[in-house]
């Protein structure tokens, strides 16, 4: 299926960051070499610009230079009220950390990532041990259908929720009553116990299908001939997994740790459509939105709003790194 | 192969079991979606939630057609006939998507050809910032961003949603995976051929990455058809909205017509649907490849 | 050579994106960004038929709220249609919702492109953009005439205190709450329901949703606090029950933390068949009541009762046909005071005359003309003048039977606080704390920790 090989670095997963810029320095290293002449230097320089030109216009100006601005503006009061600009220190990052708001958006933005983490985790590779071995229409349709949510759209997905979750009218009240499981109809997305969790349920169904796809994959890629040969040596099944299979998977396993890290802490159409941040909902991302654009008495404070988000770039950039470092000590 | 014990064939025929029971719970939505677009009112507005429409009707879609309308298209100050917004919306929505697909395929194969085959200075560098970049979520930057935008009069334009999401350098790592697996005596001898730069690019390049080029514009352009939050903020008049920012608008009104919010959501899943369902092997292909190679 | 054809290769990537960005602005919609010149965003726009217009502008955009039917684009293209073909300036709207309108308003000024003109009421248009200095003074729209024709509670409501005036009002209303009176008399509740007066006692309240959840067995009515959309209602039904105020008369602080409120919260919260519920927010729980769930609506007014729902199904009528009466908020006196709501226009001050010019010609004609009557009655609420351009306003709705009868609520319209200084946050903390007390929290601190977030907002 994949016309190249897979390409694994030694010992490090092929996509830590660390092997990635090692990569890169072993690169630099070599145009140093002598057997490099300086016309042919030059020339790699100019067409290795020349080419990635078109791509650094659009890098450059819209991801590197606000992200400058970013961290910039995250050190001054910038707001809507007043066009001048004071350079404050990190007087945003302490006030972080004294506001409530924030502190319980936090708390809510990790319980998300947390939570969701592991169980779509757990749950992908469980479907996709299930179901990779079965004949390929029936796995194509079960892999189809498990990454419906995700091609759906969040806005789409989130308005289908939002009524199916209803205090009043929503189906899943209906169908538990129906059932006699409950007396009262539960207010899933106006109380606090819930809410939360409701949201939870609604990213993990928008997030278990990339990981799915790559567990079928990975599974189907595991060498057999190690399977077998412990399968003789009368491993079981449970065995087999933990001691051939999942090392094998690791790299697989690390990227999804990842992408799943970053898409839950992005978690923001369901906050804004289901709960606009109430019933203990609150997320970093959109305390950010709600301090950047809602009217309230802080409306406009992009000064803070940047701190927010550059301190939420600190937190992924930790956890992603000990996720790497997690998963290169295993 | 050994004999399947009882237990074994037990636990496969649950499984198989709970698979479907999974996979009824997680098409609900989409039916809800499909048949609550074709609900006639007294459903929608039913107590108890009604399982099937008593009737299928249309009248949820000319709500939603009725409601808002835009002029279909606007090019260079040319109007075309005024239709439902919904269209518009729709048209919008693919305008976004395939350019930011093709401009993203584009200028991120020449970029991560340049960063794999290249030895040029500063490379390592580059790299490493593009490596950064990718953890870092689109919406913390979105402040500057949008004042950014709003300097270079593009606030309000589907090119403040596009260029950042071009700009994104996920592309350009894949692309640079898939580069590194091109053998360097191939480029070489094309080289000494007297090939051009652009031609070895075009001729030889491009075609030994063309897998990597078609996950990354499938992966673009599914993003770029969801990225509601950069809709959100970049656009602001009706008529440039995109199909999910429309949508997402209408929930907002006061007024809260279910049937109509369906109708409007099936309009918004059903065509990436289909374009997921055509291209699914590909789809698979390409999430499968740029993990491997990501 | 081969350098010249990869610096040639460079060049076009680089017109590409240049004939990118350039298509982006044509495509873009007439932008309404200061630095452009008015000429040539006219001479774009419109063939110059239109003769010698070197004062204003061709084309000026407007956002509006939800006002009655000034959400309704047909209704809202009619009146801009008969602009267009008086004065040759066309008005390009977008309609804005409560739940993120304002979201949409602060992104369009941090990207320096908010409409030339907004339509809301005096809370966001006086209190918070003109305070932040975005807003043109229409002071000097104001003729002596004018003065006198508006009414004075509004024209104070439109004013800062440094004498600008941000917004010219156009109508206003009483909010009040709606009983579904059908279920009422399922329940045999009808009984403490005035029908004659529309007001009734708060203990007529108590015993009338004891009488309906003894005979629904559910929740009847919903404290609703999702978000900020609808709160007059909330905010009105807490202060009327015993006689609570939400500021002082001077509008300088916010009381809704006097005991009187606090009793009032414990009250409801001790009600069953009434819920604080934070899934709802004001529009939900109308949409509730409409679907016949909830059996009273708290976040009702006469353009409700009118249309209730907006669904265009007939007027006082749930989606079942179940009778809508009106009701004032109960208060143990029966003589509520309700929350007055006020509507009109403002000027976004986008640095260029002309458009300010052209968009004050739309004010007239829409708030100062013979054309007024269309613009109010679009809205479904009262004119705030007496007179508009000669034409008479006080009879306009002489032939409806239901606003006819509105009018008995009318002269209980309470106090507009909604000018208070820290309001936006004073609404904010308001829903917060009922989620807070909605979830068990003890009352007294409760309040009395959110009203002092809002004083402190309020300094």
């Amino acid at each position: 299926m994949c016309p190249f090989p897979v390409h694994s670095g030694e010992g490090a997963p092929p996509y830590s960051e660390n092997s990635m810029i090692r990569e890169g320095c072993s690169g630099l290293a070599k145009q140093n070499q002598p057997a490099m002449g300086r016309a042919l230097q030059r020339r790699e320089n100019i067409n290795g610009y020349l080419f990635m030109l078109p791509s650094l216009v659009f890098f450059v100006g819209f991801v590197i230079i606000p992200m400058f601005i970013c961290i910039f503006n995250s050190l001054t009061d910038a707001n809507m009220r007043d066009s001048a600009v004071h350079f404050i220190g990190l007087n945003n990052f302490v006030n972080l950390w004294q506001d409530k708001t924030f502190l319980e958006a936090l708390k809510n933005t990790f319980i998300i990532v947390v939570v969701s983490v592991p169980t779509v985790c757990a749950f992908s590779l469980w479907v996709a041990s299930a179901i990779y071995k079965l004949k390929g229409p029936v796995l194509s349709t079960f892999r189809c259908i498990f990454y419906l949510p995700v091609v759906t759209g969040s806005v789409a997905v989130t308005v289908v929720w939002k009524w199916m979750y209803d205090n009043y009218t929503g189906i899943f009240n209906a169908v538990l009553k129906g059932a006699g499981l409950i007396d009262k109809n539960i207010n899933f997305l106006g109380d606090s116990r819930f809410a939360l969790w409701c949201i939870i349920l609604i990213l993990f169904t928008t997030s278990v299908g990339q990981p799915i796809v790559l567990y079928v994959s990975a599974l189907g890629n595991v060498d057999q001939s190690l399977v077998e040969a412990s399968r003789v040596d009368g491993a079981t099944g449970l065995q087999v997994f933990w001691r051939i299979k999942w090392p094998q998977m690791m790299p697989t396993t690390l990227y999804i740790l990842v992408i799943t890290t970053i898409n839950s802490f992005q978690c923001f159409a369901l906050i804004q459509l289901l709960t606009q941040g109430g019933s203990g909902t609150n997320t970093v991302m959109y305390y950010i939105y709600y301090t950047a654009f809602k009217l309230t008495e802080q409306s406009g404070h992009f000064g803070y709003a940047n701190a927010m988000g550059v301190m939420l770039a600190v937190f992924i950039a930790i956890l992603s790194a000990v996720q790497f470092r997690l998963a290169k000590e295993k | 192969m050994k004999t399947i014990s009882g237990q074994n064939k037990a636990y496969k025929v649950l499984s198989i079991v709970i698979l479907v029971v999974l996979a009824i719970l997680f098409l609900f939505p989409l039916y809800w979606i499909v048949t609550g677009a074709f609900k006639p009112a007294t459903d929608i507005y039913a107590t108890k939630p009604v399982w099937t429409p008593s009737e299928w009707v249309s009248t949820n879609f000319e709500n939603l057609f009725n409601r808002r309308s835009a002029p279909l298209f606007e090019i260079f100050g040319l109007q075309g006939p005024t239709v439902p917004a919904a269209f518009r919306w729709l048209i919008n929505t693919v305008f976004m998507a395939v350019v930011a697909m093709i401009l993203t395929c584009i200028t991120a194969a020449m970029a991560g050809y340049a960063l794999a085959k290249k030895r040029f200075r500063g490379r390592a560098i580059l790299f490493g910032l593009i490596v950064c970049a990718m953890a870092l979520p689109k919406q913390v930057i979105l402040i500057p961003l949008l004042r950014e935008m709003s300097d270079l009069h593009l606030y309000d334009t589907l090119w403040a949603v596009i260029f950042p999401t071009v700009g994104w350098p996920f592309g350009v790592f894949l692309m640079k995976q898939f580069s590194e697996s091109i053998p360097g005596e191939i480029l070489e001898a094309a080289r000494v051929d007297g090939s051009s730069e652009l031609r070895t690019f075009a001729t030889i390049v491009v075609p030994m990455i063309k897998p990597g080029i078609g996950a990354l514009a499938i992966f673009t352009f599914i993003n770029s058809w969801n990225d509601y939050f950069m809709q959100l903020i970049m656009l602001s008049s009706g008529s440039n909205f995109t199909i999910s920012l429309g949508i997402a608008t209408l929930q907002a009104e006061t007024t809260i017509d279910m049937g109509m919010l369906m109708a409007g959501a099936a309009l918004a899943a059903i065509p990436i649907i289909v374009v997921f369902l055509v291209f699914q092997k590909y789809f698979t292909q390409g999430i499968t490849m740029g993990a491997v190679k990501g | 050579m081969k350098m010249k054809k990869v610096l040639a290769f460079g060049l076009s990537a680089a017109m590409v994106f240049s004939l990118a960005a350039c298509s982006g602005g044509g495509n873009g919609e007439p932008q309404a960004t200061a630095s452009q010149p008015a000429g040539t965003q006219s001479s774009q726009a419109q063939p110059p038929a239109q003769g010698d217009t070197a004062g204003a502008a061709q084309e000026i955009t407007l956002w509006t709220y939800p006002i009655g039917n000034w959400g309704k684009e047909d209704a809202v293209k009619a009146l801009t249609d008969a602009f267009k073909a008086d004065t040759g300036i066309s008005v390009q709207v977008e309609y804005l919702a409560y739940a993120d309108g304002d979201d949409k308003v602060n992104s369009a000024i941090t990207a320096n492109d908010a409409p030339d003109l907004i339509m809301e009421g005096p809370e966001r248009l006086v209190a918070n953009w003109g305070a932040s200095g975005y807003m043109v003074d229409l002071s000097d729209m104001l003729t002596d005439q004018d003065r006198a024709e508006i009414q004075q509670s509004v024209l104070t409501a439109c004013t800062a205190p440094d004498g600008a005036v941000y917004e010219y009002p156009l109508v206003m209303t009483a909010h009040c709450m709606a009983v579904n009176l059908d279920a009422f008399k399922a329940a045999g509740a009808d009984q403490y329901l005035d029908l004659e007066t529309h007001t009734w006692t708060t203990e007529d309240f108590i015993n009338a949703v004891q009488a309906l959840y003894a005979h629904y067995g559910e929740t009847v009515g919903a404290v609703y606090c999702a978000g900020q959309g609808g709160d007059q209602g909330t905010r009105a039904l807490v202060n009327n029950l015993y006689g609570g105020t939400f500021t002082n008369a001077e509008h300088t602080q916010y009381t809704w933390d006097d005991p009187l409120n606090i009793k009032a919260l414990e009250q409801l919260k001790g009600m069953e068949g009434i819920a604080f519920d934070a899934s709802l927010a004001g529009g939900d729980e109308i949409t509730k009541f409409y679907q016949g769930v909830l059996k009273m609506a708290f976040c009702w007014n006469i353009a409700q009762q009118l249309d209730p729902n907006t669904a265009g199904t007939g007027a006082e009528k749930t989606i079942t046909g179940e009778q809508i009466a009106f009701m004032g908020f109960p208060s143990e006196s029966g003589e509520p005071a309700l929350q007055g709501g006020i509507w009109g226009f403002g000027i976004f001050d986008n640095g260029d005359p002309a458009r300010v010019e052209a968009a004050k010609t739309f004010i007239n004609y829409m708030a100062n003309s013979e054309h007024t009557v269309d613009a109010v009655k679009t809205a479904n609420y009262f004119p705030v003048r007496s007179a508009a351009g000669g034409a008479d306003l006080s009879t306009i709705w002489a032939d409806n039977e239901i606003m006819d009868e509105y009018q008995v609520l009318m002269p209980y319209l309470g106090d507009y606080y909604q000018v208070t200084s820290g309001w936006a946050q004073a609404r904010t903390s308001w829903w917060n704390m009922l989620q807070k007390v909605g979830e068990g929290a003890d009352i007294a601190s409760t309040v009395a920790s959110y009203a002092a977030e809002a004083n402190a907002a309020a300094k």
